[in-house]
């Protein structure tokens, strides 16, 4: 049994959606503000977290980064906004996914599903430049055995790029991978989390000579 | 309706008023100065003429045979010619003089007694008649003007005024000019800032500066009207931007409660069950609805973001029919790619393109039994994309109109199943028009519709 916070400040939004996962057979936690949400996160350790940008005290942003600081749980945002400034900002404070209100219930459940059942990658150990990446143990260490954080989406990422040795993967191939998408989502996704990666692992993220995108195809990663 | 030119209308006025006006005061003037100089040399001339006729007289009375010598010497003198008359013949005449000058009834009405003085024309000169009876001898005596120096006074007059009257009618027709300019340069800048204006520039306005008082008048009140113009429209795309925001709230429990009850769906009634697939039917449309209803509004408001990408169009094409199609849920559509495209690229809204692709898509597939092939072509200055279908194509008279919002074209009336939202077309053009393209439907050469999309051509590296 998988266990879902939920934080929203709508109370009809939260209720509505506390059903379906209860329906879905999930346990629920929900918080109607940032401060009480991320206070259950850590009482509850939720598997999956659910967190609406515009909340009363703290805001969805701040949340996702609380949420992150302590833990890896996929964090899914449902919010009404969609501009990109805010999708990027969202991604960029943590989370692995963004879903905009009002969302097709079916896909928020495919989404979260997605996130809790990630396939154990195939992927060897291998070293990038100055870093070793071992997949089953889920940890990326520096040369002087310093562990680096990365989060499970970003892990998941840079060993799937590595899994298919050199190949280019599309940002729908990456979706598919990664997030679990059986359709095209929103490659916003995939460019944002490849930033992030890149802030991680390249020596020089303005010129990633690592992990490249290629012209009109996608990303690979050069080992 | 036949439009007169105001410039041209104000160019002739001026020129024509100005030739009138100068013509009739050269002509008045003319006339009053030829009448005075007329009269004045009649004056003088009817003085010397008694004068002379008291001096013929004196001598027909002393010394008879020196008349001759005496009306040579008034010519000389006078430069007119002298004739004397008496019992029916002429009696002598100076050496300059013609006796055909004066008509017999001239002699006739001087013989009676009278003093006469009439201009005539002889020959085509003018000439001065003046004839004095001298009764005691039944003498008369003629004196005979001629008037050349006045005529050429007044030619030379006339030609002075002539030329005076065309001077003041070439600068009135220059006043014209500069006129018609000046008055007609403030409505020009008024139409070009309509224009301007109606292009989609709200931020053009007139000049208030070194304009005319009423120009000045004219151009704050046009500033005026169109700046309350662009508020009233950012404040009804503000409020549609607002409605449809607002409305997500309350849409996004709607739907899940929904799902909720969708999963209950077998403990429901059989009428429970049909009223929630209606209701979930229709929500899914209204969810359509204000998604659009958003993305209109805030296209209209100006504030849609649309992040531009230059992408290679092969790939954007394939991605975007395949996932819409996904995300339809209806059947992939072949994409061909021509050689000349393969390699060209395009800057687009990722998204939103896939957008357009998705709502031509499922257009197609709502009204017209489905997309048959989206083509992908490079033309001059641009790149083509054709989707086709296998409809019975658009009639002409909607293929303008199909793409406004809220449009209902026959084809949407005859399939009561199939409802889309009405905004798809009008929002496809307004993302094409947004990525710099334009968007138009015409008939396939399968006989379906094809709407044929243009983007322009773009150059540079994608990240």
């Amino acid at each position: 049994m998988s266990r879902i916070l939920i934080v929203e400040d709508d109370d009809h939004i939260r209720s509505a959606l506390r059903l379906m996962f209860e329906g879905e057979g999930f346990d629920v936690d929900d918080a109607p503000s940032g401060e009480v949400g991320v206070a259950l996160f850590n009482r509850m350790r939720s598997d999956v977290a659910i967190v609406d940008l515009m909340l009363p005290g703290i805001s969805g942003f701040d949340t996702c980064q609380a949420l992150r600081s302590t833990s890896d749980v996929p964090i899914v945002i449902v919010s009404a906004r969609d501009e990109t400034a805010d999708v990027v900002l969202g991604l960029e404070s943590g989370a692995d996914d963004y879903v905009t209100k009002p969302f097709v219930p079916a896909e928020l459940l495919a989404r979260v599903r997605a996130h809790l059942r990630r396939r154990p990658t195939s992927a060897g150990a291998f070293t990038l430049g100055r870093l070793q990446v071992i997949p089953d143990e889920g940890v990326v260490r520096d040369q002087d055995g310093t562990e680096l954080h990365l989060t499970s989406t970003e892990f998941r990422l840079l060993t799937d790029l590595a899994s298919v040795s050199g190949r280019v993967l599309s940002r729908e191939d990456l979706l598919e991978r990664v997030w679990g998408y059986d359709y095209f989502g929103d490659s916003r996704l995939v460019d944002v989390h490849i930033r992030r990666l890149r802030m991680k692992i390249e020596p020089d993220p303005a010129n990633p000579t690592f992990l490249v995108t290629v012209r009109g195809a996608g990303y690979k990663l050069v080992l | 309706m036949h439009r007169r030119s105001l410039r041209l209308r104000l160019l002739i006025t001026f020129g024509v008023g100005a030739l009138l006006l100068s013509s009739l005061f050269a002509s008045l003037t003319y006339f009053s100065v030829q009448r005075l100089l007329v009269d004045n040399q009649q004056q003088t001339d009817l003085r010397e003429s008694f004068a002379n006729a008291a001096l013929v007289r004196s001598t027909l009375y002393s010394s008879p045979p020196a008349l001759g010598a005496l009306l040579n010497s008034i010519e000389a003198a006078t430069n007119s010619s002298v004739l004397v008359h008496t019992h029916h013949q002429w009696l002598s005449t100076s050496h300059g003089a013609a006796t055909s000058d004066v008509s017999a009834e001239i002699v006739h009405a001087v013989d009676n007694g009278k003093v006469l003085h009439q201009t005539i024309s002889r020959r085509g000169k003018l000439i001065f008649i003046v004839g004095v009876p001298i009764p005691a001898v039944e003498t008369q005596v003629f004196e005979v003007f001629r008037l050349e120096r006045l005529e050429h006074s007044l030619k030379i007059l006339g030609l002075v005024l002539g030329l005076g009257a065309l001077v003041t009618s070439v600068i009135g027709l220059g006043g014209g000019l500069w006129v018609s300019r000046r008055a007609v340069r403030p409505l020009l800048n008024v139409s070009s800032a309509a224009a301007a204006i109606a292009d989609g520039e709200l931020t053009t306005r007139l000049l208030v500066g070194q304009a005319d008082q009423e120009v000045q008048q004219l151009t704050e009140s046009f500033n005026t009207m169109v700046s309350r113009l662009v508020a009233r429209m950012e404040r009804d795309a503000r409020f549609a931007s607002d409605v449809s925001h607002e409305l997500r709230s309350p849409l996004t429990t709607l739907t899940t409660t929904v799902s909720v009850l969708q999963q209950h769906r077998d403990e429901l009634s059989p009428v429970g069950r049909e009223s929630l697939d209606l209701l979930a039917a229709d929500l899914s449309i209204f969810q359509s609805l204000v998604d659009d209803l958003l993305e209109i509004a805030r296209s209209d408001a100006g504030s849609l973001e649309h992040v531009i990408e230059i992408v290679p169009v092969a790939e954007l094409v394939r991605q975007s029919a395949r996932s819409a199609a996904q995300r339809l849920g209806i059947p992939e559509v072949p994409v061909e790619i021509s050689d000349a495209a393969r390699e060209l690229s395009v800057g687009v809204d990722r998204r939103r393109f896939e957008r357009v692709m998705a709502n031509l898509l499922g257009n197609a597939a709502h009204y017209a039994g489905g997309a048959i092939v989206v083509r992908v072509d490079a033309a001059d200055s641009h790149v083509t994309v054709d989707v086709d279908d296998a409809g019975p194509g658009v009639p002409i008279d909607e293929r303008e109109s199909i793409f406004q919002r809220f449009f209902r074209g026959r084809a949407a009336h005859d399939r009561s199943l199939a409802r889309g939202t009405g905004l798809g077309l009008a929002l496809v053009r307004d993302h094409v028009a947004a990525f710099g393209g334009t968007i138009v439907v015409h008939e396939s050469p399968e006989g379906g519709a094809r709407f044929h999309i243009e983007l322009p051509r773009r150059e540079g590296a994608v990240e």
